[in-house]
């Protein structure tokens, strides 16, 4: 337990004190929500509320899909991760504390835009409800940090920004985190359908919408299992 | 024994990196393994530490495998082209290395003083001197008391003031019973640390002894003089190694100093100043791995 504490220590302290990536990880996502939110809100009724979402769904995917592999390809790039490996640290160990140092990231992310729908005065979720969907984002966006640690442990800094950076955008699109689903063109929203961040969103609108739940928590679980294998091969197989 | 390696062999692609290599490092010994660059120091050392998974063959670390974590941490290990993460501080990395080996901070600190560290541990490690992210290294290694040192071209960019106290605490800790596998391209650390030395060349052992052994077993000449024979003459004679012209002078490293003595005198009987004696370690070496003196010396 003190190993596995180190380690999430090192990643929170490493946030601290490098915070320029935890703001522009905050700062995106708050900026699109409140510049939607005044330029739709008087046209859209509730569009504060109907976006917290989606918009939530973002930040979070922004942290957690961004950091760790971020992170991890530093590493890699520095040869620590040959170190980590040599001194003992199990590999799980290495992958579930940048999975979990991300946690307080994307908590930070959806205080800030919950904060920010309640300043614009356009908050209709109750705290019970708003608790609920913190949680369903919180814990269904993890598994998307595994894709990212295997990203971060094959390449580059520079390259896996690059390479997260260009499956977060379109992703947001197509699963309608940007601009309602129900807008997008069929084609685009036929892709979106099938990805995990779709679902991601989906999930988190249940508690709130009433809609179905047990598929998109099924679509989740099983992109958590392949995840955790793809990073599992990705960084047994690095060449540190 | 605390490090024994059977018959290893690693490849890369079609490139072959290792080539049955058998080595041992008992506790208290101090090998030093020596090679030109691409001779598979680095690949031999990855395998003892548990980095790569060789081909075939086996190594064993105090009985056990280097794939295994818990084997790794009876390891102290200075690896080559090594950066810290920018956000940790020297004592955060030594402490974080000595909680990971179960060790308290007591000892961080006693590591961190012996490698000359103390005044340094709120600085960010990666704002260090490549001399000291060195230190740092062996610091982290030093933390658990490790049974064996493995240290990968450590002295690499030190200083000569810092190159001695790197060397001066391996002998201490070799004198309390660690054993320490050592890589260099350096004849002259290799000749002044180690027990035994292990010649590496194209992924085999060519040569194993100490460093007297070595240079007794083979016989390796060195052969100084004044003389107008051209260069090129004396690098075509039965035995010479090498050749270095300069000014009239010549330096010529031999396995037998006879033929080129005699070429010598019969091309210009005005020879002078010739000088015969056995060849330095690093001739020798040159000798055993063909190479130019550049990439061993």
């Amino acid at each position: 337990m003190r190993a596995m504490w180190l380690e999430i220590r090192d990643e929170l302290v490493g946030i601290l004190r490098e915070p320029t990536a935890l703001f522009f990880s905050v700062l995106m996502p708050v900026g699109f929500f409140t510049f939607f939110v005044a330029m739709f809100g008087e046209a859209w009724e509730n569009a504060g509320t109907a976006m917290i979402v989606p918009f939530g769904t973002f930040g979070v995917l922004a942290v957690v899909l961004m950091n760790p592999g971020i992170g991890m390809a530093d590493a890699h790039q520095r040869g620590w991760l040959r170190v980590k490996r040599v001194s003992g640290i199990p590999l799980w160990m290495t992958i579930a504390a940048k999975v979990i140092a991300s946690i307080p990231y994307a908590v930070a992310v959806l205080a800030a835009i919950t904060a920010s729908a309640v300043f614009v005065g356009d908050m209709r979720f109750d705290a019970g409800e708003v608790a609920v969907v913190f949680a369903v984002l919180v814990l269904g966006v993890l598994p998307f940090a595994f894709f990212s640690v295997a990203i971060g442990s094959r390449v580059g800094a520079n390259a896996a920004a690059a390479i997260l950076n260009a499956i977060l955008m379109p992703s947001a699109i197509v699963s309608g985190l940007w601009f309602p689903y129900e807008m997008l063109p069929e084609a685009i929203a036929r892709i979106g359908s099938v990805l995990p961040t779709y679902h991601l969103a989906r999930l988190a609108m249940a508690p709130v919408d009433g809609g179905a739940w047990l598929g998109h928590l099924l679509v989740l679980a099983a992109t958590a299992a392949v995840g955790a294998m793809v990073a599992t091969m990705a960084y047994r197989s690095a060449r540190l | 024994m605390l490090l024994a390696v059977h018959d290893l062999r690693h490849t890369y692609g079609d490139e072959v990196a290792l080539a049955g290599v058998d080595l041992s490092v008992d506790a208290g010994e101090f090998v030093a393994l020596l090679g030109p660059n691409g001779a598979g120091k680095t690949t031999l050392v990855r395998s003892v530490i548990g980095l790569i998974q060789p081909t075939s063959g086996s190594v064993r670390v105090a009985g056990g495998s280097p794939a295994r974590a818990e084997v790794r941490r009876r390891l102290g290990v200075v690896q080559q082209d090594v950066g810290f993460p920018s956000t940790l501080t020297v004592r955060e990395i030594v402490e974080g290395a000595a909680a990971r080996a179960g060790a308290g901070k007591d000892r961080a600190k006693a590591a961190m003083t012996e490698m000359g560290l103390a005044d340094l541990a709120r600085r960010r490690a990666s704002n260090l001197s490549g001399g000291q992210q060195q230190r740092l290294q062996l610091a982290m290694g030093l933390v658990a008391d490790p049974a064996l040192l493995v240290l990968d071209e450590p002295t690499v960019g030190l200083d000569a003031a810092s190159r001695k106290a790197f060397w001066a605490t391996l002998e201490e800790r070799r004198n309390r019973g660690t054993g320490i596998l050592l890589t260099t391209h350096i004849v002259e650390e290799a000749a002044a640390l180690a027990d035994r030395i292990v010649v590496l060349h194209k992924g085999r052992v060519v040569a194993e002894g100490t460093p007297s052994e070595l240079q007794r077993t083979l016989p390796g000449r060195r052969v100084t003089a004044r003389t107008s024979v051209p260069a090129e003459v004396l690098r075509a004679v039965d035995g010479v190694v090498s050749v270095t012209a300069s000014d009239g002078e010549v330096d010529i490293a031999a396995t037998i100093a006879e033929p080129v003595v005699r070429t010598m005198l019969e091309l210009d009987p005005t020879t002078s100043d010739l000088v015969v004696a056995t060849a330095p370690l690093d001739d020798v070496l040159i000798a055993l791995t063909n190479e130019t003196k550049e990439m061993v010396a």
